[in-house]
């Protein structure tokens, strides 16, 4: 009797589950992101199969809301067909069995994509689990008409050979700040060049929070800077800084990748008030990268070979990647793609006043490390940096604000072990 | 033979109050209970493992309660924070709630447009805290409107960082819990004191008392059980307090934490890593403080007024 009635329902669940299929005339997959910047590309270059549809879900990552949707679903069998990833926290699904070899499902030919993306998505055994279709150097954004005036010359050369070092740098705040300008809009402006080139991760192998000599200069750095008015006490996306990126803004440096002067700076948010064309790129002080976007295979999905091609198509396929470097403003996870437009003595940054930024982006890839990562990152970062905004501010004492962030991370992680 | 004895409409009462207390058991006793059961394990995730549950019994009381380096209890400077906000908010509101109230129901005063004014001062509880927050928020950044104010005004050099200072911060949250909920008690009161015999007002007038005096001798007192329910409500509410905090400060309760209410505390442990264990530890505080408050309100607010 039991059994009839287990085939009964059975079938009536098969039946529910094809009729919906045939209704809407094939499957749905589902992706997961935290923005609609790559679900834009997405839309516009990949071509579906008939009757296959994407149902994207689309969290906002601040606060780690993003990851508590994503790792929700991913515990709760949910089903996933493919996730977004950033580098602060792309480990955690990495290192662990909700993703699966990407190898295995068709994705084999990673000779023209940048080695520390490839090594982002890669296991402890060096299984790849996912490809990203975006490589994100950072370089020095840097004023021109500001650099005209306290370095003599806004030739990304020379002004690159003025601020190569964090000396340098440091000192170039100071004539800056004597010309009444701003050396950097935020006091975290310069975490990311420093906190890439740590030599130690977040945590160590018994889980002990360590701060690592490039957190320390960083945090030393950003004290004088603050003192000396150099920089402002804004947070890295707060409106403070925005205002600085506008022709009436008073700073000459800001820091980020391709992305970040294309779509967050000033210019992007309100073009009348921007000043575009007055800006120029350099690798400045220290090689970095900043974000990233990876696309991962997660290990439920029944749909592989879809996503297997959509991997494919965003860092092989030739003709998309151009695409995603001409009309997209983006660089490339495609080295023949990227070295084609850098040779293009044609091709330049309007915003950046005709400058190849293609070519800039190119010459700093082989500097960039992929090492010291953790699956805390994301919210370590942040809580540092916020926690001590507080002392920057002068609201608090640094012993307090370090307290604070303390206190913070024994809230989000009860696992990492605090320093006595 | 004795079965028709009499006809039972009790039963018909009891089937009446039966939904009530079948969604209450469900939604809110059997939450409540696996909370406190939730309280006594080491529950959480790490990543995507998860670890626990282990029961440890007290522990994560015993946390909770553990003074920092600097000897302070985080939990007891949260609820210190709570209470602080709540009073800044609560006071003003129950005092001009109670003033209006008397105003838009009193027959001299005999105010015109009354519903104009009780949807208006209603409105602010109309629109989500979050949204309300995020324009308090935009208002009073350093570069919003009221800094440019100041600026151009000349009143002060430099912009005035609102959200950094522990006094500008509580006020703003204070203001914000206060015009949203005003107009709330406000109709709450009205109702109340609609609810009292127009005679005896008129039997007061006629013996030449004054308006203080009614409304101490006469308001007051037929108000209280009505108010008694208003201030335990504010209370758990702000024993509650949230929504506001959290968006004004984007969850870290600036500066130094001194926003920080106990609800904020719970959520950040209940974010990224999903501890149950120490989530449902402040949340068994949380009632205990809750019900034991509710219970010293009722007792003092309504014993004076009781024959």
């Amino acid at each position: 009797m039991k059994k009839v009635l287990a085939l009964v329902l059975a079938a009536i669940m098969v039946f529910a589950v094809a009729s919906v299929a045939m209704a809407e005339g094939g499957k749905t997959l589902k992706f997961y992101a935290w923005n609609e910047e790559f679900k834009g590309f997405f839309e516009k270059y990949y071509t579906l199969p008939e009757g296959v549809t994407v149902e994207w879900v689309i969290v906002p990552s601040d606060n780690g809301a993003y990851q508590d949707k994503l790792d929700t679903d991913l515990l709760n069998g949910e089903q996933v067909d493919m996730f977004l990833a950033e580098a602060d926290y792309i480990l955690k699904y990495v290192d662990s069995d909700y993703t699966q070899d990407i190898t295995a499902a068709g994705v084999t030919d990673f000779s023209n994509a940048y080695e520390y993306t490839v090594k982002a998505a890669s296991d402890a055994n060096g299984v790849v689990k996912g490809v990203s279709f975006q490589c994100c150097p950072s370089a020095l954004i840097y004023r021109r008409s500001i650099a005209k005036d306290v370095l003599g010359t806004d030739d990304p050369a020379e002004v690159q050979a003025k601020l190569d070092s964090w000396e340098k740098f440091n000192a170039v705040a100071a004539e800056a700040k004597a010309k009444g300008y701003y050396m950097t809009a935020s006091f975290a402006e310069t975490y990311r060049p420093f906190s890439n080139n740590c030599t130690s991760a977040w945590v160590d192998e018994n889980n002990n929070l360590v701060f690592d000599a490039q957190i320390e200069a960083w945090a030393d750095q950003t004290d004088e800077f603050i003192k000396n008015e150099y920089t402002l006490t804004a947070g890295i996306w707060d409106d403070e800084k925005t205002a600085q990126m506008f022709a009436d803004g008073k700073t000459m440096c800001f820091f980020g990748p391709a992305w970040y002067f294309n779509f967050c700076m000033g210019n992007a948010q309100d073009p009348e008030k921007g000043c575009s064309g007055d800006w120029a790129i350099c690798e400045g002080p220290a090689a970095h990268f900043w974000g990233g976007t990876w696309l991962l295979m997660p290990a439920g999905t029944e749909n592989a070979d879809i996503v297997a091609d959509i991997m494919n198509t965003f860092i092989n396929n030739e003709e998309v990647c151009s695409k995603l470097v001409s009309e997209e403003k983006q660089f490339s996870n495609n080295k023949a793609v990227n070295a084609k437009f850098a040779a293009d003595e044609s091709y330049g940054s309007e915003f950046l006043g005709g400058q190849n930024d293609i070519a800039v982006f190119a010459a700093m890839t082989d500097n960039i490390k992929w090492e010291n990562h953790t699956i805390y990152d994301q919210l370590l970062n942040e809580g540092l940096q916020n926690n001590l905004q507080e002392y920057f501010k002068g609201n608090v004492d640094k012993e307090t604000a370090m307290a604070n962030f303390f206190k913070y991370v024994a809230e989000k992680y009860p696992d990492i072990v605090l320093p006595e | 033979m004795r079965k028709h004895k009499g006809v039972s409409y009790a039963k018909w009462g009891y089937i009446f109050i039966i939904p009530f207390f079948v969604v209450y058991i469900l939604f809110t006793l059997v939450p409540q209970l696996t909370t406190f059961y939730n309280a006594f394990f080491e529950n959480y995730r790490s990543g995507l493992k998860q670890i626990g549950p282990n029961y440890v019994g007290f522990d994560n009381f015993i946390k909770l309660f553990t003074p920092d380096k600097s000897g302070s209890i985080g939990m007891i400077k949260y609820f210190g924070n709570t209470v602080i906000l709540w009073v800044l908010g609560a006071v003003p509101q129950v005092a001009v709630a109670l003033l209006l109230a008397v105003f838009f129901t009193s027959y001299r005063l005999n105010i015109k447009g009354q519903q104009f004014f009780k949807t208006v001062i209603y409105m602010p509880n109309l629109i989500m805290a979050a949204a309300f927050s995020m324009l308090f928020f935009t208002l009073f950044s350093p570069i919003g409107p009221i800094n440019q104010i100041i600026l151009s005004s000349g009143w002060a050099d430099k912009a005035v960082d609102f959200l950094g200072m522990r006094v500008s911060v509580r006020l703003l949250i204070s203001l914000m819990n206060f015009l949203m909920w005003f107009g709330n008690t406000t109709i709450l009161l009205m109702a109340g004191i609609q609810g009292i015999d127009q005679c005896l007002f008129e039997a007061a007038d006629i013996d030449g008392a004054n308006s203080l005096q009614v409304f101490f001798r006469v308001t007051l007192p037929l108000l209280a059980p009505i108010l008694v329910y208003t201030v335990i409500t504010a209370m758990i509410g702000g024993l509650q307090m949230f929504d506001v905090p959290q968006v004004l400060t984007n969850g870290k309760g600036t500066p130094d934490r001194t926003s920080f209410t106990m609800v904020m505390y719970l959520n950040n442990y209940l974010g990224t890593s999903k501890n149950y264990g120490m989530a449902g530890a402040i949340s068994v505080v949380l009632f205990i403080i809750s019900a034991s408050l509710s219970l010293v309100v009722y007792k003092t607010l309504s014993r004076p007024y009781k024959n």
